[in-house]
């Protein structure tokens, strides 16, 4: 069963002086599922993702991957041990071509950062991924103009697109709808759920769009002021009184 | 994939027009001067041996420009102790020379030790601050060697406030008779780190560099660990500089102690402003053009050249953000559209963007 686990938190605590944004936080996630971590706003949901991919150092705990302690690992080290993270806030190359942007991903894991002598170009195989990659995130018709004129939606799927390129095991999605068109989101959701499942990756999402989470997740943690309310099943999680209350306002009915 | 010949040529046709310019250059003012292609070679008479000169000054401002561009323009690292790198080549060079009797090959290798070793004292610091930070940091570092070479203890080696003087270079490239060689040498080298920068800034670590200068931390989230790349650049930026300061002595052959100010520092980034930021070629014709308008207006206008000369670079940069070599890259006319973008890019580069976003809080 242990070993059936990619990634554990053990007490992971961030305290930002007085105000203790994650709370001894202990969850643990299993191998090729699609976890995703709810709650209202200021619950902790980004800085505990801050954390779990180093941008952010803990106060006190530990995060395991793949049972191997990358708690203190400085941030360009996390997507090496296959660890993708996304943001919130689009954060991308803006002047650099959306081809580019993505190249740069694919190019951050091999072993060729530093031939100085050498056109980027003359590297076949991150080309080859990057062509890969954006058929997958179906930006084939923007691949050559700079990112920041693509619309926001397009952007979103960039920034997918940036943390697929590595291939990493664990993606950390954290809300990847967020600001897109309602008529988008299912599409983003559906690619989502397509590399998780065909890929053999496990996802972590934050996410506030609650349709959205009760449809694709397997497994849901809740968080509330830093600490974890609950965890279970969309099912489980619907029909929790406390979660009710403190969340969902006693408005979301299941309806599954 | 080795494009055919006549692609090639067509490719880089304005280089390989300008360099055959450069070559052909002092055999046509010496025609002009009515001194044969051949007595120009033999450097017998003193033709066309001021323009040698001049275009020497501008080779040497154009590499030190360009290695400012790699910081500044590729990868976003915004230095104002940049003279220093320009400085330490040119004290040591003189001081070697002078003082010690070495010869030019052993001055090239401990030239190319001080430059590594003085890129890694900026990279020290390099984790730590960013932005305007880095710049002031860096310019207390510049501003503290510019002391010690004014410093009167040092005075023997240095020459303190009057300049390091009476340098005795090799004879085989002395500016005084053999000159033309000394044109060559400097174009040479110039052309040379002109190719090898043009290959950085394409290969995979120049465009991690300018990942960083687009987004520092998404590069590191990318999996770059880029104080590494930023290091890299700099190493490179410092051994140009360096060779750059090493000509201008060989050339002067008398240091002046300003080199090492910030004002020096402030000529490179006029340059690549003049130029166009991060184009390489910018830094090329922002040199030229530079050295060429200072003598030019210091020739018909006397005192109130510097004046003009201002007015000038304010109208330059206001109006052609992307300066002469980007906006002809624009290959249209500039809109006021792109010269807002171009005024924000700015902006950016010298990390004001955020200050704005601070003051409107």
């Amino acid at each position: 069963m242990e070993t059936d686990i990619i990634l554990e938190t053990r007490n992971l605590t961030k305290a930002f002086g007085a105000l203790v944004a994650v709370d001894n936080v202990s969850i643990k996630v299993r191998k090729h599922s699609l976890h995703a971590i709810i709650g209202p706003n200021g619950a902790g949901k980004t800085t505990f993702f801050n954390l779990l991919s180093g941008n952010l150092e803990p106060t006190s705990g530990q995060v395991l991957f793949k049972g191997r302690d990358i708690t203190r690992q400085p941030v360009h080290r996390t997507i090496h041990c296959g660890i993708g993270r996304s943001f919130q806030i689009t954060n991308i190359f803006p002047n650099l071509t959306v081809f580019e942007n993505i190249r740069l991903a694919a190019q951050a894991t091999g072993r060729d950062n530093f031939r100085f002598w050498r056109p980027a170009s003359h590297f076949k195989q991150y080309e080859a991924r990057t062509w890969e990659v954006i058929e997958k995130v179906g930006l084939k018709e923007r691949t050559f103009v700079p990112a920041r004129t693509l619309p926001h939606g397009d952007q979103r799927k960039l920034e997918l697109g940036m943390i697929l390129a590595p291939d990493p095991e664990l993606l950390l999605l954290d809300e990847p709808t967020a600001g897109m068109a309602a008529e988008q989101v299912p599409e983003l959701i559906a690619l989502i759920r397509e590399i998780q499942s065909s890929g053999n990756k496990t996802v972590m999402l934050v996410e506030h769009n609650m349709n959205v989470v009760m449809s694709v997740s397997d497994t849901i943690t809740v968080m509330h002021q830093g600490r974890v309310l609950a965890e279970g099943t969309p099912a489980d999680i619907a029909a929790n009184e406390e979660v009710q209350t403190a969340y969902l306002g006693g408005l979301y009915k299941l309806n599954a | 994939m080795t494009p055919s010949a006549p692609s090639f040529v067509q490719q880089h046709r304005i280089a390989l027009i300008s360099l055959l310019a450069l070559i052909l250059l002092p055999f046509i003012v010496g025609v002009f001067e009515g001194a044969s292609p051949l007595e120009v070679w033999s450097n017998r008479s003193g033709a066309s041996k001021f323009i040698q000169g001049l275009a020497i000054e501008i080779f040497i401002l154009a590499l030190y420009a360009l290695s400012y561009d790699l910081i500044f323009g590729f990868t976003g690292l915004l230095s104002f102790g940049h003279s220093m790198f320009f400085a330490v080549g040119a004290y040591l060079t003189g001081i070697a020379l002078k003082s010690f009797g070495l010869n030019l090959w052993q001055t090239f290798g401990l030239l190319m030790v001080a430059a590594v070793a003085q890129a890694l004292l900026f990279g020290i610091v390099l984790p730590r601050v960013k932005g305007i930070t880095f710049a002031l940091v860096t310019l207390g570092m510049s501003s503290v060697f510019h002391i010690v070479i004014m410093s009167r203890e040092l005075g023997d080696y240095t020459g303190a406030d009057v300049g390091l003087q009476g340098v005795i270079v090799p004879d085989f490239i002395s500016p005084a008779t053999e000159r033309l060689r000394l044109y060559f040498v400097a174009l040479t080298i110039l052309v040379l780190f002109y190719l090898l920068y043009r290959r950085f800034v394409d290969s995979p670590t120049g465009r991690v560099c300018k990942a960083i200068r687009e987004n520092e931390g998404r590069a590191q989230m990318l999996g770059y660990n880029t104080f590494l790349f930023k290091l890299a650049a700099l190493i490179l930026s410092s051994i140009t500089a360096a060779i750059a300061g090493a000509l201008h002595t060989i050339y002067q052959p008398i240091v002046s102690p300003d080199i090492s100010g910030l004002g020096f520092t402030v000529t490179a980034l006029l340059i690549i402003l003049i130029g166009g930021v991060g184009t390489l070629n910018g830094a090329l014709v922002g040199a030229a053009i530079f050295r060429l308008l200072d003598f030019g207006l210091r020739r018909y206008l006397g005192e109130s050249a510097s004046f003009i000369n201002g007015a000038i670079y304010v109208l330059i940069v206001l109006f052609l953000p992307y300066g002469i070599v980007g906006t002809w890259q624009l290959k249209a006319s500039l809109t006021f559209q792109q010269m807002r973008q171009g005024w924000r890019h700015l902006l950016e580069l010298f990390g004001l963007d955020r200050v704005r976003h601070v003051s409107k809080e």
